[in-house]
């Protein structure tokens, strides 16, 4: 019947064994941070407070760079979409969200643009693909931007002048690098021949090739 | 009208006078003399790629594209020009033939403008495939590439683009020989070679679109189908042109219920690889004017309603008079509806008044188009058996006052294109039940108007001008709540007293075989799902 029992003595001094002034340090952890961060979210210099939470609405998180936020469809040089109608979005998009109908440009260089470019943001998984699947750096989810709440679930639906709304000029060359992209990669601003035409719209500086999707 | 039939499985062809033996890439088989060195490599599978080669046309051998390796010979050979010859020893994988077929394949894509985004042929393109398949590296070549012009208007139905075109020449060789008019030609030199129309011509002989299909590129797409789709978006499933008696092979694409476009289909013994412009417009008849519900007295009603009120009004003027009854059948029909339709009216209710509608005759030649404009005019007479009456009979019979009840089975060509012809005093009867397709003046006409499925909505056969009994197969869902014809009968023929249960079109297909001689030896095949286009069944 001999069980080993192991005989633990309290804390051995009084202070300890009363608790009291672990008490009192502990208030005191919580009283320094309450000054500190209540003065200093009054004098509106609330960096050096600890305070974790934001004010929303009056202030808005920043965003990381890559963040996904709502579409929007580029623009050329003239204003005009950049989207070509290629139907590769809505056909690597996961989620079905994206209704293209094309429809034949009046302007003979561009032949084939999108009569209708509808975004379901409500389908819409912000999985990115559908930028990586543009070959004409026509349609990006670098908004920073959320789909607005709606009240009708059809106001969620963008239409392309909205999504164009959002749009500026890329600075991608429409219809790939063109001519003498190894010098643009090599960064050394390309001299064509003499007599040689340039295609309309080419850069004037180097453009690396990352610029353009490719890897 | 011809009603042998030629049906079942093709005849084989004749017995080849010789065989050679032929070693293609170290295995051995043995091919008829004169089988083409491609065909012969590729259906060992050896998977020689080619572009100018098409198995309907002569070959010229200008794209280089299906060099391989003879033994024995010093410089590679192009295979689609080089008939097989006994103890012939081939390498398509040798390097020197990659080698070569590779830098062709790199040439043909120097002044290639690569505006795949806006190509109609992207995905079911053989310039793109032969480039994933036997390339697939950057371009070596950075020089500025050749202009030249875009979106030219060459005819009614085609649209132009020079620079996509790598001059294989098919489509010259299929205005040539298939449609036998030279339309297409080749102007300039060099890398400034383009096709074009010939002078004082265009594009514009009923098989033009066939240029479209057989173009390995897309320098030639089809204005109707211009920007509709992309290749990858679109379904395919095997039928039958209504277009006319001829029954050409099709293949209907289609995507979300809708048909976008009709593409021939091999068949040597009715079409071959080839189908008329006109032929591949039908398929806009199908979603247009529609009747989507049942009507009855002008009013939609649900399908219930509509047959108790066909039943009712048949039963009212059945009792009254057989005599006074007419029955419309539709060469526009499948062989299954009319032999329901036949069932219903000799079998059941012994009526005698029965007439043929159909499409007008048009226009036709001696390589495909039929002036028959109905795709079973065939089954139909032999459905019908002699006993099928004019519509200028009816038209005499109902001024007569001798028909006073009609039964309409599709309303095609009913009324007449310009009305005049086959104009119907459809006033004069008292009872007008129709199964229809279309709003049209018939269906308007109509006491109770029954939805009826088109061709594409439907399973069944047509019997074409040859008597060969081929298979239709419903390719899209049928507009609104209409439903094949034989079912719409078999439920017309409940209301009516008699027992007639068909429960699908192949149980119905199966009895109109053991009943009808012609036929006899028609298969139904197997059933299929619409498959989606991948490069593995490009029609290229």
């Amino acid at each position: 019947m001999a069980v080993g029992v192991k005989v633990v003595n309290r804390p051995g001094s009084l202070a300890q064994q009363a608790y009291l002034p672990a008490i009192a340090e502990g208030l005191g952890v919580t009283f320094r941070h309450f000054v500190k961060n209540f003065f200093g979210n009054v004098t509106g210099n609330r960096k050096k407070t600890d305070i974790a939470t934001m004010e929303y609405p009056e202030e808005k998180m920043k965003y990381p760079e890559r963040n996904r936020g709502l579409h929007r469809l580029m623009l050329r040089d003239d204003g005009q979409v950049r989207c070509v109608a290629c139907m590769m979005c809505p056909t690597v998009c996961p989620a079905h969200c994206i209704t293209i109908v094309p429809e034949e440009a009046p302007d003979g260089r561009i032949e084939k643009r999108p009569m209708i470019f509808e975004i379901d943001e409500l389908r819409c998984v912000v999985c990115g693909l559908c930028v990586e699947a543009c070959p004409c750096d026509a349609i990006r989810m670098d908004t920073l931007d959320h789909a607005k709440p709606t009240y009708r679930r059809v106001d969620a639906i963008l239409d392309k002048e909205e999504l164009m709304s959002r749009g500026i000029q890329s600075t991608a060359v429409q219809g790939g690098v063109g001519a003498f992209w190894r010098e643009r990669v090599g960064g050394q601003p390309q001299t064509p021949p003499a007599g040689a035409v340039v295609p309309a719209g080419a850069p004037h500086g180097p453009t690396p090739l990352r610029d353009h999707g490719h890897k | 009208m011809t009603t042998t039939p030629i049906t079942g499985t093709p005849p084989s062809p004749a017995p080849a006078t010789e065989l050679v033996t032929v070693t293609v890439d170290g295995k051995t088989q043995q091919f008829p003399k004169g089988t083409v060195l491609l065909e012969a490599c590729n259906q060992m599978g050896a998977g020689v790629p080619f572009f100018c080669y098409h198995p309907g046309l002569t070959s010229p051998a200008v794209c280089r594209q299906c060099l391989v390796d003879v033994k024995g010979q010093p410089k590679p050979v192009p295979s689609c020009y080089t008939p097989v010859a006994d103890k012939m020893e081939v390498m398509t994988k040798s390097p020197r033939a990659l080698d070569v077929r590779r830098q062709m394949l790199e040439f043909t894509l120097v002044n290639h403008p690569i505006d795949c985004p806006i190509c109609d042929k992207a995905g079911e393109c053989l310039l793109q495939k032969h480039y994933f398949d036997w390339d697939a590296k950057l371009a070596r070549n950075d020089g500025i590439k050749v202009k030249k012009a875009k979106v030219v208007d060459i005819g009614p139905r085609i649209v132009l683009d020079q620079e996509r075109c790598i001059l294989c020449t098919r489509c010259i060789r299929v205005c040539d020989e298939v449609a036998k008019t030279h339309q297409l030609e080749m102007a300039d030199r060099g890398d400034h070679e383009v096709l074009t129309t010939a002078p004082g011509h265009q594009l514009d002989n009923p098989y033009s679109l066939n240029t479209v299909d057989v173009c390995p590129v897309g320098a030639l797409t089809s204005k109707d189908f211009r920007f509709a789709m992309r290749a990858w978006e679109l379904y395919t499933t095997p039928s039958i042109c209504p277009g006319c008696a001829t029954g050409c092979n099709i293949e209907v694409h289609h995507s979300h219920g809708k048909i976008q476009r009709l593409i021939p289909r091999q068949n040597d013994q009715v079409n071959e690889h080839w189908m008329c412009d006109e032929g591949r417009l039908t398929y806009k008849r199908v979603h247009a004017q529609r009747l989507a519900a049942p009507m009855s007295g002008g009013v939609p009603v649900d399908w219930d309603r509509a047959l108790d009120d066909a039943g009712r009004a048949l039963r009212v003027a059945l009792d009254a008079g057989p005599a006074q009854v007419g029955v419309v059948m539709n060469a526009q029909s499948t062989n299954e509806d009319l032999y329901a339709l036949a069932r219903l009216t000799f079998d059941h209710l012994g009526l005698g008044k029965v007439y043929l509608a159909g499409l007008d005759q048009g226009w036709s030649d001696d390589i495909l188009v039929s002036a028959d404009k109905n795709p079973n005019t065939a089954g139909a007479m032999a459905i019908g058996a002699g006993r099928l009456r004019t519509l200028l009979d009816l038209a005499n019979d109902l001024k007569s006052g001798a028909v006073t009840t009609l039964l309409v089975v599709g309303t095609h060509g009913v009324i007449g294109k310009d009305g005049a012809p086959g104009a119907l005093p459809l006033d004069r009867l008292t009872t007008l039940v129709v199964v229809g397709t279309h709003r049209d003046e018939v269906t308007a006409a109509a006491k109770v108007a029954l939805p009826l499925a088109e061709w594409a909505e439907s399973d069944g056969t047509f019997t074409n001008r040859l008597g060969m009994v081929q298979r239709v197969r419903a390719a899209v869902p049928p507009a609104g709540d209409s439903l094949p014809g034989w079912e719409i009968l078999s439920h017309l023929a409940r209301k009516l007293g008699a027992t007639m249960e068909f429960t699908e079109a192949k149980t119905v297909f199966a009895e109109a075989k053991q009943k009808l001689p012609f036929m006899k030896d028609a298969e139904w095949g197997r059933p299929l799902l619409p498959v989606q286009l991948r490069f593995a069944g490009s029609r290229g």
